[in-house]
């Protein structure tokens, strides 16, 4: 069975390491996101299609 | 204990602890900053390893704010001083950081003291800086991010100084990158160096950081000693 | 690692792949894809261009590209094809700036020239709705195919992105095309470092290192590569560790056969075995010419002295190189 001191010995070792790795941090991989392009609101799309354009007329009823 | 559950404490102390140090140089309390360490919460060793995580920057409150110490913070503090030295073989950061932290200690405590009689600890050397590149220059000034404050002189500070363009750049690169944590050490150095091109603009730059990656207590702990480093005066 | 390498296996690509540059029928029809036909043969002819002003007769690169150049020309029918294009399209900018790319090569239409001389002079054609940079774009194809140039570039430059010294940090892909291209305008693609104002050459020398860093970083290698022609367009150049760090890296990217990707996501359908020549034409086409055309001008400025005039105005720190 470990001593008590084997055991406190341990645990200092186990946390210089943490603290080792904490104090020497490699550097984290980069994170890259470029803006999208979005046309236009309400621009001319696909030759016909309009965005945000009023819905198409329904025959009323009645 | 596991390995990873003690790394997982240790890394919950740090940022209870940078959040501590974020709330006393918001509000100029720094007893505020000491509730991490005395409040129980953590074990008494996961509190010390926290403090010498966080490093000098855990007494950045009476330097930048020209307060004394919260005696109980200062206990653990220079527990976590004499707890935590470096291994022989450690990396420059390692030593670097416990330098800083000894510094620092030395100067909260020569008011309640009789002036020290040995003399001041040896300066580790920058030599690992010597020829480095502008990323990793940049990379390891901001993992010294405590040794940035108004006065400091040092190995590492005039290596600094004699590059504001690189640290610049690396500021740039931080941010491109999402490295929050390096873009607000890098920006901390930046307040204290001349030579910084004016197009960089680095108060812009620091909101930038905020806004993106201030949520974060280590990234929100630099950028407040940004902001409280031109008024700062050391010693 | 050598710069004249990646330019020789990046024009021997080129000329294997010249067919793909060829005008199809759909270059004129009305459905056609404008960027899948004029605009690869635009920009093949440019960096020809480019690359024959930068190496000398006799050297087996020029001679190379002034091929490319004959093909490129005969594809246009010597250029019969620009006034057609003009009775089709009149009001399109596109013909004019692929024009252009020829005349800087010596290839001219003289009649082309004289009926695009009357359309720039209406007003629709002065406030055609376009980015600042494309606009900038338009003046010198006007400058350069011997047209009174529609509005001055220093306004021009200054409603860019560049022009306006915006903070480096809020660079990304879209602005770095934009800048990068305002560059080329300014300097005729490199053959006029004088054209960059002091301040911009300042501006560009502190923050080309990050940009190309981290666009290198990010696979961008399209991006990249103009922006190491940028590096080469300047009055005086970046620091030298700079570049050949970002010259490694493009050269690893580099296939045998000569192609680069335009970015990462090619080489990750390629897989981990890729063969000498994986990527589709549209994915490299890009990416190779700017190789070549960066490497060309690196080459050419690595030879020329520094300008004297802008080097006085550097602020530097001495920073190891």
């Amino acid at each position: 069975m470990p001593s008590k001191d084997k055991v406190l010995e341990e645990v200092t070792r186990t946390e210089n390491i943490d603290i080792d790795a904490a104090l020497d941090p490699a550097e984290p991989d980069g994170v890259f996101r470029d803006s999208r392009e979005c046309a236009a609101l309400a621009l001319q799309s696909g030759g016909t299609n309009l965005l945000l354009s009023p819905p198409t007329p329904r025959p009323k009823k009645g | 204990m596991e390995q990873s559950s003690t790394s997982a404490l240790l890394q919950g102390t740090v940022l209870d602890l940078a959040s501590d140090v974020v709330s006393a140089l918001r509000s100029g309390d720094h007893v505020r900053a000491g509730s991490t360490l005395t409040g129980g919460g953590a074990g008494e060793g996961v509190a010390r390893a926290a403090v010498r995580v966080l490093g000098a920057d855990t007494l950045l409150p009476s330097v930048l704010l020209r307060i004394p110490p919260d005696p109980g913070q200062l206990a653990v503090f220079k527990d976590a001083v004499a707890a935590h030295p470096p291994r022989d073989e450690a990396a420059p950061t390692v030593v670097w950081s416990h330098w800083a932290m000894t510094r620092a200690l030395r100067r909260a405590e020569q008011p309640l003291t009789t002036p020290p009689a040995d003399e001041p600890d040896a300066e580790p050397d920058a030599r690992w800086l010597d020829g480095a590149g502008w990323q990793f220059l940049t990379h390891q000034l901001a993992v010294l991010a405590p040794l940035a404050l108004p006065g400091e002189e040092c190995a590492v500070t005039r290596v600094a100084r004699s590059r504001p363009v690189d640290v610049a750049r690396g500021f740039v690169r931080a941010v491109r990158r999402r490295d929050w944590q390096q873009a607000a050490g890098a920006g901390r150095w930046l307040t204290l160096l001349d030579g910084v091109p004016d197009t960089l603009g680095l108060e812009a730059g620091l909101d930038f950081v905020r806004l993106m990656g201030g949520s974060d207590p280590r990234v929100a702990l630099q950028l407040e000693a940004a902001r409280l480093m031109p008024a700062g005066v050391l010693l | 690692m050598n710069v004249r390498e990646i330019e020789a296996a990046a024009l021997d690509w080129v000329w294997a792949h010249r067919d793909r540059f060829a005008l199809g029928d759909d270059a004129l029809a009305a459905d056609g894809q404008v960027n899948r036909t004029w605009k690869p043969l635009g920009e093949l002819t440019q960096v020809c261009a480019s690359v024959a002003r930068c190496t000398p007769p006799g050297d087996p690169l020029h001679t190379r590209v002034c091929e490319l150049l004959d093909f490129a020309w005969q594809q246009t029918h010597r250029g019969e094809l620009f006034p057609l294009m003009q009775t089709l399209e009149p009001f399109a900018t596109y013909p004019l700036e692929v024009y252009a790319a020829f005349a800087s090569a010596g290839l001219r239409h003289p009649g082309y020239e004289a009926s695009a001389a009357v359309l720039t002079r209406t007003r629709g054609w002065r406030l055609t709705e376009q980015y600042p940079t494309r606009r900038l774009g338009v003046l010198e194809a006007e400058r350069r195919s011997g047209i009174d140039p529609h509005g001055d570039v220093p306004r021009a430059l200054g409603r860019t992105w560049l022009g306006g010294l915006p903070e480096p940090w809020t660079f990304e892909r879209a602005a770095g095309y934009a800048l990068t291209h305002v560059v080329f305008h300014l300097t005729d693609w490199g053959r006029t470092t004088r054209g960059v104002p002091a301040d911009l050459a300042d501006y560009l020398l502190h923050w080309l290192p990050p940009w190309l860093d981290t666009c290198l970083d990010a696979r961008m290698w399209d991006l990249s590569c103009e922006l190491l022609a940028v590096a080469a367009s300047l009055p005086r150049p970046p620091e030298p560790a700079v570049l050949k760090d970002a010259w490694q890296r493009v050269a690893a990217a580099q296939t045998t056969s000569g192609a680069i990707p335009e970015e990462g996501a090619a080489q990750d359908a390629a897989g981990a075995d890729p063969g000498e020549d994986p990527y589709d034409f549209t994915d490299c086409y890009h990416s190779t010419l700017m190789a070549a055309f960066a490497a060309a001008l690196a080459t050419a400025a690595a030879a020329r002295p520094p300008d004297v005039r802008h080097a006085a105005r550097h602020a530097g720190q001495g920073a190891p190189g």
